[in-house]
């Protein structure tokens, strides 16, 4: 077995592969959720309340019964049982009430009825007949205000419940008093919305006894999980498809009610039904990233060495979830410092769950740590790489365990030399580029490394393919093509003869797509199910292939696709295909199963991958317009698996990041609770002519304590670090120091 | 309602149809259903749609769109719904060769014109140059928008724009891909343009 493969000059990982999938993609073959059809099928749409906070009185279904085309009307009295989520259950969901529960109306368009209709017009046109009349209505709060003033003197902020500091080190408070020089300012991160274009869908069928749920999740085991438990049913009575996903940015990693309702709808009506939010219900009922404040405070010797960090966060939680944003991850490792403590808090707000958004935690919580380390690096009168180089640790000083592989610093001086930080000038507005206005800035970035469990298959076939099989699912980061390329790497077949089989609850299960960590997960689990399949495959060509002449299993080798003695070049032996034939064997199969790493309570090593990120804005105060202009990016994530997709995807999140720090967020109103926005023209997110220019570096560190191939996963860190790059350039620029996101022009218009 | 009921015969088609399988590029499982007959019932209107060369004849919902009518009745899935309000461009489809968003036109409006959606521009072994060149270039992620980006590009190239990449780029920001691919979505339309 190649071993030394990943080393070989014709590796499939590490190589620029074309995507697999890729032709489906770009015909329009690919299905996705709402692309499956069945005969019968029904079109159910949901209802949603009108208010945040309240009870439903009654509600009057009459008018929308008497509808065209409808079929039935639910509302919590016919829609049938649903059960809870044991509280134990370590599985991933963010909403736990069933829908339909109870009369409470929790949040604005939590579902109150579904209309299923013969057609999708006659469904929405009687959804709207449905009367909902509320009583105990009361002022929602949705406020952006998160705590009137945050943190006393001994730094532990009016929490709404006692809780121990989430890391805590030396004395912060002493060390922060005494230093020479001292940061203090707290910064804000709106509400935002995954936003992804393929709209939340379910489209279920039930048979009397099995479900089959085509469903829009990053999570096919969970999904069926929850949904068996949720539905009352026995796990192996349902079963999840998702061949494509319209991607989901951690927004499709719970199970949401819309799942459970079209369940309930089929299982009533024994006729398929598909259902697909609007994008406005998608603001409402399947997530969202909530608002933070965090209070960041750094304390510096005059020369530039931290002796204090502190990061206290406050974030909104909806009233129905337990979904905790952890802005504090990456604070307690990232640089050197004696004394340190971390605390958080929520504040409850009335409004639909929060859920993961691509970097939860981190990517809020990397903004407001990098933004003070730029306003540190000005109060010092330092350039802001050089801070950085500076407080570099040598380990995890949270954990006192060495890195399994940081080059953070290599980042900084690569992005530095191609981005030409040198020729920066420090003082506010100096740098022109005829009448416009450049503004420079950097920031660092760190996303966590885990694996968890994973199980594959690997199968040899009679036909000349290799089939790999897997209970996970391509978001569209690439795991089809991902996985296709670890198989020959195992095997030396070619990647066009890998038939890559994922996004279904019946094959082993896999991990899930998120936290960047499906990659990483699926490797050793592959990895040993490759093995296995061409021991059964050797055992085979000794027992059954008289090409070699009875060779014992220890004689043979596997390369190449084909098996070999010992000592043999591979074209001397047999291709596995003419093995299996002599064999008269259908194929051999091998299975796999690793477990994670993430829930280790002594890890020997801390695991994460780095990067930074150099940003130029343009900024013209005659018509106070502000561009990016160009980012330079570079990434020390491990072996990079497939270079032309991973350098889309860190190209991807950086234009995310524009977003982030220029145009989104989602607004509620204080009247009702609803998400004004609630639509793409609304909800402004980067487009085209929005994109600057991108360089993506990726540093070649393969990190070998994660799993043999050193890959780390690379999904969610190039968002993070990268909405602080572009505010401290916005600085640079024109001065104004914007602590709350996005950069509003209102904000700059004292520099204008 | 009796024809609506699932028959044994169809859960087999259901069980058979759901495994995301790739062999080298081409889908291994069998496609959904055909087509079944256009649903009739109060307030329907008979029209006649010219489709990728073919002609539909349908009976509508006066109010259906041309997307969901291409998705929902002619089963031609690959033009995408991502926001119905002509904000995304996902839905984007060709009417007598100029792009249109799909989820603003009644499917009424388009009766005796030309409409040409993703699967009238190619097949996965016969690809369209700009497909291919979205391919070539990973001008994509999930792909979802793709569909609607390809339309567009092709489009966009028979429109009244410069050269610069500024054009290009401003041309194209009707189509969102949250997925950030617009480095290489404009790679590939460079590489279209040329060929």
């Amino acid at each position: 077995m190649p071993s030394d493969a990943a080393t070989a000059p014709h590796a499939a990982v590490g190589r620029a592969t074309v995507r697999v999938d890729g032709p489906l993609k770009v015909s329009g073959a690919a299905r996705y959720t709402s692309d499956f059809h069945f005969p019968g099928m029904l079109y159910a749409v949901p209802v949603g309340a009108t208010i945040a906070s309240g009870t439903i009185a009654a509600i009057d279904t009459r008018a929308a019964e008497a509808m065209p085309g409808v079929r039935k009307v639910y509302t919590r009295h016919n829609i049938g049982k649903f059960y809870r989520v044991p509280t134990s259950s370590k599985a991933l969901i963010n909403e736990r009430r069933p829908p339909l529960d109870d009369d409470a109306v929790h949040y604005y368009g939590q579902y109150i009825a579904l209309v299923v209709a013969d057609t999708f017009e006659h469904a929405t046109a009687a959804a709207r007949k449905v009367k909902a009349s509320y009583s105990a209505v009361t002022n929602p709060n949705v406020s952006t205000s998160l705590a009137p003033a945050m943190g006393d003197a001994s730094g532990k902020l009016p929490a709404n419940e006692p809780r121990q500091p989430d890391s805590e080190r030396g004395d912060p408070d002493a060390a922060f008093a005494s230093a020479s020089v001292q940061v203090d300012h707290t910064y804000n991160t709106p509400f935002e919305t995954h936003s992804s274009i393929e709209l939340h869908a379910s489209v279920a069928t039930f048979d009397g006894v099995r479900f089959t749920l085509y469903e829009t999740t990053q999570a096919v085991m969970n999904s069926r999980q929850l949904i068996a438990q949720m539905l009352g049913v026995p796990t192996e009575d349902v079963r999840i498809v998702t061949e494509f996903l319209g991607t989901g940015f951690g927004g499709k990693g719970s199970v949401w009610p819309h799942s459970l309702l079209a369940a309930a709808a089929a299982r009533d009506l024994r006729q398929p039904v598909k259902l697909v939010l609007t994008r406005e219900e998608t603001f409402e009922c399947v997530g969202h990233r909530p608002h933070t404040q965090q209070r960041i405070r750094l304390g510096a010797t005059s020369d530039g060495k931290l002796v204090s960090l502190r990061h206290d966060f406050i974030y909104s939680r909806a009233r129905l979830t337990e979904y905790r944003e952890n802005c504090g991850e990456s604070s307690s490792f990232m640089y050197s410092t004696p004394n340190l403590r971390i605390t958080s808090a929520f504040a409850g707000r009335d409004t639909g769950v929060a859920t993961t958004m691509r970097g939860p935690g981190a990517v809020p919580g990397m903004y407001a740590l990098e933004s003070a380390m730029d306003e540190l690096a000005v109060a010092l009168k330092m350039d802001p790489v050089e801070l950085r180089l500076k407080n570099e640790p040598a380990i995890d000083e949270s954990k006192n365990i060495p890195f399994s592989s940081r080059h953070l610093k290599e980042c900084l001086t690569t992005g530095a030399e191609k981005f030409g930080w040198s020729r920066r000038k420090p003082e506010i507005g100096s740098m022109r580029d005829g009448d416009v206005i450049l503004g420079w800035g950097v920031a660092a970035c760190t996303w966590m490394a885990a694996r968890i469990p994973a199980q594959a298959s690997v199968m040899f076939n009679a036909d000349g393919s290799v089939r790999v099989a897997s209970a996970t699912q391509d978001i569209g980061t690439g795991t089809y093509t991902v996985l296709a390329q670890m198989v020959s790497q195992l095997t030396g077949v070619t990647v066009d003869r890998v038939k890559v089989v994922i996004g279904d609850t019946t094959l082993p299960p896999g991990p899930f797509s998120g936290g960047s960590m499906a990659t990483a997960s699926l490797v050793p689990a592959v990895a040993q199910a490759a093995r296995e399949a061409i021991g059964r495959l050797l055992a085979a060509a000794a027992e059954g292939d008289s090409h070699f002449d009875k060779a014992s299993v220890a004689q043979l080798d596997f390369h190449q696709g084909r098996v070999h003695r010992k000592g043999q070049q591979p074209n001397e032996g047999r291709s596995f295909e003419d093995v299996l034939a002599a064999a008269r064997l259908g194929h051999v199969e091998g299975h796999g199963k690793s477990a994670g790493t993430r829930d280790e309570e002594h890890p020997a090593y801390s695991t994460h991958s780095f990067g930074a990120h150099f940003v130029e804005v343009a900024w013209q105060p005659e018509i106070a317009r502000l561009r990016v202009n160009r980012a330079v990016t570079v990434i020390d994530a491990g072996r990079i698996i497939n270079p032309l997709m991973g350098r889309n995807q860190i190209e991807g999140a950086v234009t995310m990041g524009i977003g982030m720090a220029l145009f989104e967020e989602t607004n509620y109103d204080a009247r009702n609770g609803m998400p004004v926005n609630s639509n793409l023209a609304d909800y402004i997110m980067a487009t085209h002519a929005d994109t600057p220019p991108m360089d993506v570096i990726f540093l070649d560190y393969p990190d070998t304590h994660l799993n043999e191939m050193g890959a780390r996963g690379i999904g969610e860190i190039g968002l993070a670090g990268i909405a602080a790059a572009i505010t401290n350039a916005v600085y640079h620029a024109t001065g104004v120091r914007v602590r709350d996101l996005p950069v509003h022009i209102e904000d700059l218009l004292i520099a204008a | 309602m009796a024809s609506n009921e699932l028959t044994r015969r169809d859960m087999l088609t259901v069980a058979a149809v759901g495994t995301g399988a790739l062999v080298g590029g081409s889908f291994s499982s069998e496609v959904a259903s055909a087509a079944e007959p256009a649903k009739t019932g109060s307030g329907m209107m008979d029209i006649s749609l010219r489709v990728n060369g073919a002609e539909h004849r349908l009976s509508l919902d006066p109010r259906t769109t041309l997307l969901d009518t291409l998705r929902e009745h002619l089963h031609l899935t690959g033009t995408k719904k991502g926001c119905d309000h002509g904000q995304c461009g996902a839905c984007t489809v060709h009417i007598d060769g100029r792009r249109v968003n799909s989820c603003l036109t009644l499917a009424a409006m388009a009766e005796g014109a030309e409409i040409t959606t993703i699967e009238g521009l190619g097949d996965p072994d016969h690809l369209h140059p700009m497909q291919r060149a979205f391919l070539e270039h990973d001008g994509y992620q999930c792909g979802y928008c793709t569909s609607g980006q390809i339309m567009s590009a092709t489009a966009m190239l028979k429109e009244q724009w410069g050269e610069s990449d500024a054009e290009i780029k401003e041309a194209m920001s009707g189509n969102i891909c949250r997925c950030g691919a617009y480095k290489n979505i404009l790679a590939a339309i460079r590489q279209a343009r040329k060929a």
